[in-house]
This record gives structure tokens, C-alpha cells and sequence, in this order.
């Protein structure tokens, strides 16, 4: 069938002249892209082999970035090691919330409650706020002396200065901001399962339970995998929760690779451009990777 | 239908704006311009107390008027460099911490004042604090002229001094002897002794007074020796006997609702204090020993540097400079934020001499004390004792763990740099 | 039986939704209620939701600073770099998806994974270039500086691809049949379908230019210029221990990107029915 209107689609477009070259559609996007993306990233790139202050020429160094971040025992070997981990402890904790909690939220909204629309907009509503303003609120309910968390129940914790609150501070604050996005591509995918698959399922007695992993799982597929890896690639990124809220603390235990990548660049003291440029390459790599992996496992097995 | 008034929405907002904002005037600065683009950290009281000193002088008529630029200073000291390599809106005048000066200087990123001076002759070393004006030279050339010299020094509630510690004052030394006999006296009463506020200073302040220094060799650190473990342990202890505030706890406001006896802090955060009722008092920062030579007050400068530009034009920076040397008399308004202003000039307005921040002027002894740890590669240091802070006070690591790896990252992080 | 069972269900689904948004509005709320209280009251009385003295102070003080927090223009100033990023998003997306979606050419699959893959680089690496390609445009410290990189995206471009996949190509051949060319088919048929998914991506676009944190830190350093993101920055520099004047400054900052879902939120129920198409 496809193959079939594929051709008839090529023929009609023999006999056209009116046909415009692909290109002219494409032309915007690559410009821009190239432009404001592609030659920067390469730039961006060419500076992990290098040294640079960001103020004079930078010198080619070859691999050294790399044999120093990676294989020497100096402080950025411990900053890349130490900031990945604590990267890759984000993400592992992290993401499973942030497609979880937003699937049983759009499962929940499928079944048509009253006030689906009011519950819909109010658990995307933290998706519109700026990290700034995220923090500003959560600081505020985490705060020892005195946000609510402590007064309200007379506790005396610091949250963001002892483990492993300071890590569920930072992944509550994540879930609360970020969900909102997933749950949208969720109820819209689960919108689009035909209703007769259940009715079907219904007829042969299936548990509910049995219904939500042989259809609906099945039949989001897609979206779920979008959702994991862009998720994945979203929390790997992860710099201004930490800053904000704990500061990379206690003792240096929240601090993501963000923040490394970010102090040697536009740190207090002179710029170590192309040690924080390797650093940064490293973090794609590792999120290309991870990508792949997930799009491998996770891939159409028809 | 619906589509048109998503859209409406967007683009009357657009053309409204566009209106009002005027964003198709792009330019940051154009050079045939009359107008000096001075870049600064002053936000809060200080940005307020620039603001008016520079409508003041722009009311003067000078020959170039001056345009503020008020940044955060983290995102201003990201700028600087990417700036000056863009070679496009440097501004020209700029305002760094003196403690930049030296690393500036070696990376190229200022110009020397040196042609210009000769025009200036109020500019020179007797009319500034010396502690202020020997630090903004480096190599023999002069590359900041001082606006300021800001201490880090102490606030004390006066009932509760009265109460835990009546002769602490009377010297206007508060040793940390004292300190440690008020908070034990009122820790029972749920008071805390003293505030364990912002740690660059506190830790910098005693380890000077110890007689420790940052570098032996002026390029690697000397951070991981008996005077800082000495300091570290210093702190920890007073901490573990709760003379101090604890993990989690908000000196400032704890010292604004009257349970908390001294807050060590900088003088630039005298208006916040000002508005609550709170009655206090300033002296300097806790001392060990009660002997005024020996006092040491943690300081900084800020420092009006000229960014380099890769053509310098001589009229325009004959007008910055102008600028530069008004504020030097009419500095008073950089004064009303609870700043002291470096120029001596001030010195002898009696509105100034009633502001309490003026002692650390005004006499000889509290001049010296004001000490600036000027280590060319103090910035990594900074990131160091900012991120870290409080962590071996607050037993979250070792006190040896904890100085191993502020010696390792300085050490390894000077020896990443670009050098010449 | 059926009906029953589906009532129940829709019953404990209510009841969950209920607890959970008031987990979710708590924190909010009491941010908004705090915007309302004087730090004094703040800081010294113990846990209360409302306030004991409501005052407007905190609101009228920060928006009366205009020299120092000029919250009203940077307001304005990220409506104009927000909705004019969204406009070029959608221009550019709709055309080049089109082209993956519909056009045949050599290489397209390369093409497309390609600009997926670059999409993984952290963009922390492209700033200082960046910056310096913005400053040779002159174009730091405008609203350019901004919308532009914006457009950059690949992801957009893959979700409105996916959701035109889903359009049976007959309506295409239909329409070429009877003489239409690739722009009218765009023009004509494709662009009035794939409103909804346009309207979730103008959605996406508008909240992440509004919200985008680092690089504009980098790229303004006119405070008159600046968005309210790194506005709210500046604040927090400005307003350190005054929690409500901050509380207010960040509900300022959230009331334009709700309106905007107030409006747009319809519209993805809307594009419900016709589903997000994303296939694997």
C-alpha cells in the first residue's frame, strides 16, 4: 500500500514542473543552524584541544585536556570523575520519576475525571516557570529556619545541606518543574489508542493491570521512547537546580559537571577554557552514548 | 478563528512592546558618541548610590557624560574576557576587585593609566588610603585607582553585649576569648555567640592573623599548613561548643531578631541592618589577641581599571579620567550605602565622620588594619572557600581532607593556566 | 458492567488527581500567599499559610525600582524575544519538517539524523563562539541575540515531522493531481492540519526562550535590555534575605507564559484528538 502511493507519488512529480527544489524548504533551518549552532559547536570543540584563556589566541595542545581530565591524577581528573558521577546519580534517579509520574498522571486523566482540563493545566503550570523562580519557591519551603517544611511539623532538618536530603531536595524540586511536558505527549498518545482495542480486551475478561501492559504500553511505545530519551538528555544537563539550591553541597556531593564545566570557564580566576571545553565534550559523548543505547533497547522490534 | 486570536495575542504584544522598549536602537556604544560606558557589580543600596553619583556628575556638563551599567558581578566577570577578545563594546571604564588586578594585568585585559596621569596630579598616592592605592600597581605602572576600601568587620547587638559580655567593647577589640565566654553564657538562654557568616573573610581574617600567607614563592599556593589547619580547627571548635551559629541556621536573621550576640559581616550590608530596630553597634572583625597592632580586618577594594581597547582614543580617555578624579572629591554618596570610600578627601566631611563605618578611617591604627589578601591567583581560591565553605566546620569532611584539596585545586589550577 | 467498572476507576483516578494537586499547588501557593508578607513577618512568626497583614508593598516597591530592577521593561523585553522566537520556531519548523516529511532527496535520512545527533552536545560548549559570532553581528545585547539560536533546534522539527507523517500522502497526490504545487500543498493542506501540534511546539518554544537561564546571562549586559530570567537574577543578588520581595518578583515573572497556556491550553486538547503522532 505504502510502496503503491509511493510511486504514483514520484511519477506525478516527473510531470511537474511546479515542483521546487527541496532545498528552498530546508534553507531557513540550515542557515540558522549553521550559523548559531554547527559552526559554534565546532569551534566549541576545537577549543578542548587547546588552551585559552578566552582572551588571547588559543594554543593547539593536542590531547592533552584529555589525557589530564581523564588519566591524570590532578583536581580535574577528580572534578570530571566526581561531577559525572554525581551526573549520571541525577539521571538515574531522576529520570524514572519524570516518566513515571507523569504516565500515571496521564492514565489517570484518560478515564475522563471531572476537571480532567483544571488537573491537566495545574500539573503543567510549574513547566512555565523559570529555574530562578523555582528555586526562589522551593528554597523558601526547604528553608531550616523558617519554611513551612520545619515550622509545620517541627522538625529541625537542613535539607539542602545534609545527604541524602540534599539529592531528594534536588529531584523533588526537578519532578515538580519538568513533568508537565511528558504528561502532554502521554495523554495525547493515549488519546490515540482506538477504544476498541480495550472493548476487546473487556470481552476476554483482561485485568486492568493486563489491559495497561499488552495495549496501552504497546501502543505508546513511540512517544515513550521520545519522552526517555529527550528526558535523559534534558536531566544530563542538569546545572541550575544544585547551584541554586545546594550549592553543589554538602562537601561537594551534589556538585553535576555542569558546574565544573562552568567554573573553569567563567570561574573567578583566569579561564581554563579548554579543560572545561574537554569536559563538556566528554558530557556529549557520554549522552550520545547513553542515547544510543536507549534507542537501541528500546527500538521497534517489528 | 481561534488560530487568529492565539495570534493576536502574540503580535499586539509584540507591537506593543516594540513600541515601548525602542529595541531597534542596537548599538551598545558607538565610539563618535559623547558618552563613557562605565560597567559595575553595584546592585541593591550600592547600584542606587552609583546611579545618583553619576546623574551628579552628569549634571556637571561634562565633556563626556558617563552611562552606568550595573551588572551582577558574577555574569560581569564572565563578560570581561569575552568582551575585551570580541575587540567590540568594551566599555571604558570598568570596575573589578583589586585582587583581579594582577591576573588582569598578565592576561592582557588592561591598559595602565600611566600616559594619562600627568593630566591628573589629584590622582596620586597621598590623597588615597595606602592599603587601597599600593594594591591597584603591579609591575610599577598603575592599572586601578581606588573608589573604595570595604571591610569585612563586626555588628553587635548592644543589649545583648551588655548582658553576656559588658567589657568586651571597651577597647573596641573584641578578642574571640570573649566571644567564647558570652556564648557560653548565652547559649543557655538559646542566644548564639557569634555568626558564622560569609567564610572567605572569616577564614582569611584569622589565618592573617596567625600569620599565614597565601603563597611563598608569589605563584604556588601554600593553603594546606599548620597556621590553616590551625584556623580551620579554630572555627570547628568553637562550632562543636555551639558558640557559633550551626549548619542551616541564618546568622543575619538571627541577628535581626535578637538571638544572636556578634555578626561578623561586611560593612556593605549596613542599610539592610539599619531597618529593623534591632540596636547595635559596629567594631572590628573578632581578634586573638587584644593588642591593636595586630588587628586585622579583612578588606577589598574596588577599583576603577581601564579595559584594553585596541585603539585607545586619548580625548576619550582624558574624559573617563575626568570622571574618575571628580568622584574622588564628591565620593561622600558612595559613603551613604555604608561603604568607605578610599579617597582621603572624605576624611574631612563631617557628614562622614558621623557615619559609623568611619572609624576604620579616621585613625591611623585602624587604617593599617585593613589588610588585603592580594594573591595574584586568589580567584581560585575565592571559587574554592565559596563552594566549600563551611563544609570541615561543619564536620562534612575532614579538616585535612578539606585543606588537601584547596592546596591540590589552587596548585592544579594555576598550572592549567595560559601562561605568556 | 462495563459502564460501572469505568465509573469506578474514573472515581479513584479523581480522588488521586485531587490529593496530587494539592501537593503540586502547595508550594505555589505559599509562595503567593508569602509575596504578600513582610519579611519581618516572614522571618519571625512560625508557621502561618496566610498572611496576618497582607500588603502590596513587596509588588509596588519592586516595580517602582526602575533603576536598579526594572521589572516592567525586562517584562516587556522577554515578550519580544519570546514571541518573536516563536514565530521564527514555527516558520522554520513547519517548512524544513515539511521537506523531511514530504520532499524525496538524497540523503535525508542522513541529513536528519545528523541535526538529532548535535542536539546532544551540551550547549554550555557553544556559548563563548556564540558570543563571539553575536558580537560580530553587533547584535549583543538585542532581542536577535536570542531568537535566533532558538530557531536552532532539531527536536521541534521531529515532533511536527512525525505528527505530518501521520497525514495519508493521498490527500498530497489528490491535490497534485488537480495541479497543486509543493507550496500549495504545504500552503494549503498540510499547514491548516498540523495546527496542533504547531500550537505544542509554539507552547514548547515560548516557555524555553522565556525561561532560558545561561545564555542570556552571558549575552546582555544592558540591564535595560535584559530579560526577566536573568532579571530575576540580578534580584536575587539584590534582594538576598527580603524572601517576599523576591516571592513577588517571581509571580511577575510567570503570569505572561500563563496567560499564554491559558490560551494555547485548549488548543492541545485539540491536538489530542488528532494525537501527538511520535513513532519510534
Amino acid at each position: 500500500m505504502a510502496e503503491v502511493s509511493l510511486k504514483s507519488h514520484e511519477q506525478v512529480s516527473k510531470h511537474k514542473r511546479t515542483r521546487s527544489h527541496p532545498f528552498v524548504y530546508l534553507l531557513p533551518h540550515l542557515a540558522i543552524f549553521t550559523i548559531f549552532f554547527f559552526i559554534p559547536l565546532i569551534f566549541g570543540i576545537y577549543i578542548a584541544f587547546t588552551k585559552w584563556d578566552l582572551v588571547r589566541t588559543p594554543v593547539f595542545v593536542g590531547l592533552d585536556n584529555f589525557k589530564n581530565i581523564l588519566f591524570s591524577n590532578s583536581i580535574f581528573h577528580d572534578q570530571l570523575t566526581s561531577g559525572l558521577w554525581h551526573t549520571i546519580l541525577f539521571v538515574l534517579i531522576s529520570v524514572p520519576f519524570c516518566v513515571l509520574v507523569p504516565l500515571s498522571l496521564a492514565v489517570m486523566l484518560n478515564t475522563k475525571p471531572k476537571f480532567a482540563k483544571f488537573f491537566q493545566g495545574l500539573f503543567y503550570l510549574p513547566s512555565l516557570f523559570s529555574i530562578s523562580a523555582v528555586v526562589i519557591v522551593w528554597s523558601l519551603i526547604f528553608n531550616p529556619n523558617y519554611g513551612p517544611l520545619n515550622t509545620l511539623f517541627n522538625w529541625n532538618q537542613v535539607w539542602t545541606g545534609t545527604q541524602p536530603w540534599a539529592w531528594i531536595t534536588i529531584v523533588v524540586l526537578t519532578v515538580w518543574w519538568t513533568i508537565g511536558g511528558n504528561m502532554i505527549i502521554y495523554q495525547a498518545a493515549l488519546n490515540g489508542i482506538p477504544q476498541d482495542y480495550y472493548e476487546a480486551a473487556d470481552i476476554d475478561g483482561a485485568s486492568s493491570w493486563k489491559k495497561f501492559v499488552h495495549i496501552t504500553l504497546p501502543s505508546i511505545r513511540g512517544q515513550l521512547l521520545f519522552t526517555i530519551v529527550t528526558t535523559t538528555i534534558a536531566q544530563f544537563n542538569i546545572y541550575g537546580q544544585p547551584l541554586m539550591l545546594t550549592n553543589g553541597g554538602p562537601n561537594g556531593s551534589t556538585t553535576v559537571l555542569m558546574m565544573n564545566v562552568q567554573q573553569n570557564a567563567f570561574g573567578s580566576g583566569q579561564s581554563l577554557a579548554g579543560i572545561s571545553s574537554a569536559m563538556s565534550v566528554i558530557l556529549g559523548i557520554c549522552i550520545m552514548i547513553v542515547s544510543m543505547v536507549q534507542l537501541f533497547l528500546l527500538r521497534n522490534k517489528d | 478563528m481561534k488560530k487568529s486570536h492565539f495570534w493576536g495575542v502574540i503580535v499586539t504584544s509584540i507591537a506593543v512592546s516594540l513600541g515601548l522598549t525602542g529595541w531597534t536602537s542596537t548599538a551598545v556604544h558607538a565610539d563618535d558618541t559623547k558618552e563613557i560606558i562605565f560597567w559595575n557589580p553595584f546592585t541593591g543600596p550600592d547600584g542606587t548610590s552609583m546611579q545618583s553619583l553619576v546623574n551628579q556628575y552628569n549634571k556637571t556638563n561634562p565633556k563626556y557624560r558617563v552611562k552606568n551599567v550595573s551588572l551582577t558581578e558574577s555574569d560581569m566577570y564572565s563578560k570581561i574576557p569575552t568582551i575585551v577578545n570580541s575587540k567590540k563594546g568594551i566599555p571604558d571604564l570598568q570596575i573589578v576587585h583589586v585582587e583581579r588586578i594582577k591576573d588582569y594585568v598578565n592576561n592582557g585585559l588592561l591598559d595602565s593609566y600611566n600616559p594619562y596621569l600627568k593630566k591628573f596630579s589629584g590622582i596620586n598616592k597621598d590623597n588615597y588610603v595606602p592599603e587601597a592605592w599600593v594594591n591597584g600597581a603591579y609591575q610599577g605602572k598603575r592599572y586601578g585607582v581606588p573608589l573604595d576600601i570595604h571591610t569585612s568587620f563586626m555588628y553587635y547587638n548592644k543589649k545583648l553585649v551588655q548582658k553576656y559580655a559588658p567589657h568586651a567593647l571597651d577597647d573596641n577589640i573584641v578578642t574571640f576569648d570573649e566571644i567564647k565566654a558570652a556564648g557560653k553564657k548565652s547559649q543557655k538562654d538559646d542566644i548564639a555567640g557569634m555568626g558564622l557568616t560569609w567564610w572567605k573573610p572569616l577564614f582569611l581574617s584569622l589565618y592573617g592573623q596567625m600569620g599565614g600567607e597565601l603563597t611563598k614563592n608569589g605563584k604556588d599556593p601554600d593553603l594546606n599548613n599548620k597556621t590553616s589547619r590551625r584556623v580551620v580547627n579554630f572555627y570547628k571548635d568553637m562550632h562543636d561548643k555551639k558558640i557559633t551559629t550551626q549548619d542551616g541556621d541564618d546568622p543575619m536573621q538571627l541577628f535581626l531578631t535578637g538571638k544572636q550576640i556578634f555578626l561578623p559581616e561586611g560593612i556593605w550590608m549596613n542599610n539592610q541592618i539599619k531597618e529593623s530596630d534591632i540596636d547595635y553597634g559596629v567594631t572590628n572583625a573578632p581578634q586573638l589577641s587584644s593588642d591593636s597592632k595586630k588587628i586585622v580586618n579583612w578588606s577589598s577594594s574596588h577599583q576603577f581599571v581601564l579595559l584594553k581597547q585596541p585603539k585607545r582614543d586619548q580625548a576619550r580617555t582624558e574624559g573617563t579620567l575626568a570622571f574618575v578624579n571628580w568622584v574622588r572629591t564628591h565620593s561622600i554618596k558612595w559613603a551613604e550605602s555604608g561603604q568607605n570610600p578610599a579617597s582621603l578627601a572624605i576624611t574631612k566631611d563631617p557628614k562622614y565622620l558621623k557615619m559609623q563605618q568611619s572609624f576604620l578611617l579616621t585613625n591611623k591604627v585602624e587604617q593599617d588594619s585593613m589588610t588585603i589578601f592580594n594573591y595574584r591567583y586568589n580567584g581560585y581560591l575565592a571559587d574554592y572557600l565559596d563552594r566549600y565553605a563551611y563544609d570541615a566546620v561543619f564536620n562534612k569532611t575532614s579538616v585535612s581532607q578539606y585543606l588537601k584539596k584547596m592546596q591540590n585545586t589552587v596548585q592544579d589550577e594555576v598550572d592549567a593556566q595560559m601562561t605568556n | 458492567m462495563k459502564n460501572k467498572k469505568q465509573g469506578a476507576s474514573q472515581w479513584l483516578s479523581f480522588i488521586f488527581l485531587i490529593l496530587l494537586s494539592i501537593i503540586w499547588i502547595m508550594p505555589l501557593l505559599y509562595g503567593v500567599m508569602s509575596s504578600f508578607k513582610s519579611n519581618i513577618e516572614m522571618q519571625s512568626v512560625g508557621f502561618k499559610f496566610l498572611p496576618i497583614n497582607w500588603i502590596l508593598t513587596n509588588y509596588s516597591d519592586l516595580l517602582q525600582n526602575t533603576a536598579n530592577t526594572p521589572v516592567f521593561r525586562w517584562f516587556l523585553n522577554s515578550i519580544v524575544i519570546s514571541g518573536g522566537s516563536t514565530i521564527l520556531v514555527l516558520i522554520v519548523t513547519s517548512l524544513s519538517a515539511f521537506a523531511f516529511s514530504r520532499l524525496r532527496f538524497k540523503g535525508r535520512n542522513v541529513l536528519f539524523i545528523f541535526l538529532l545527533a548535535t542536539m546532544m552536545f551540551p550547549p554550555v560548549m557553544n556559548i563563548i563562539p556564540l558570543y563571539k559570532i553575536m558580537t560580530l553581528l553587533g547584535w549583543a545585547n538585542t532581542p536577535w541575540a536570542m531568537i535566533f539560536p532558538a530557531a536552532t533546534g532539531a527536536f521541534n522539527i521531529f515532533l511536527v515531522r512525525q505528527f505530518m507523517d501521520n497525514i495519508p500522502l493521498a490527500y498530497d497526490e489528490a491535490a497534485r493531481i488537480d495541479g497543486a504545487s509543493d507550496w500549495q500543498i504545504f500552503r494549503i493542506i498540510i499547514l491548516p492540519l498540523i495546527k496542533p501540534v504547531l500550537f505544542v511546539v509554539a507552547l514548547f518554544t515560548f516557555t524555553g526562550s522565556w525561561n532560558d537561564f545561561l545564555w542570556p546571562s552571558i549575552v546582555f549586559s544592558d540591564i535595560n535590555k535584559m530579560p526577566i530570567t536573568p532579571g530575576l537574577k540580578l534580584l536575587q543578588g539584590m534582594y538576598v534575605a527580603d524572601i517576599p520581595t523576591l516571592m513577588a518578583g517571581a509571580i511577575i515573572a510567570i503570569i505572561p507564559t500563563f496567560i499564554l497556556y491559558l490560551v494555547a491550553q485548549k488548543y492541545f486538547l485539540q491536538s489530542m484528538s488528532l494525537s501527538v503522532g511520535v513513532k519510534g
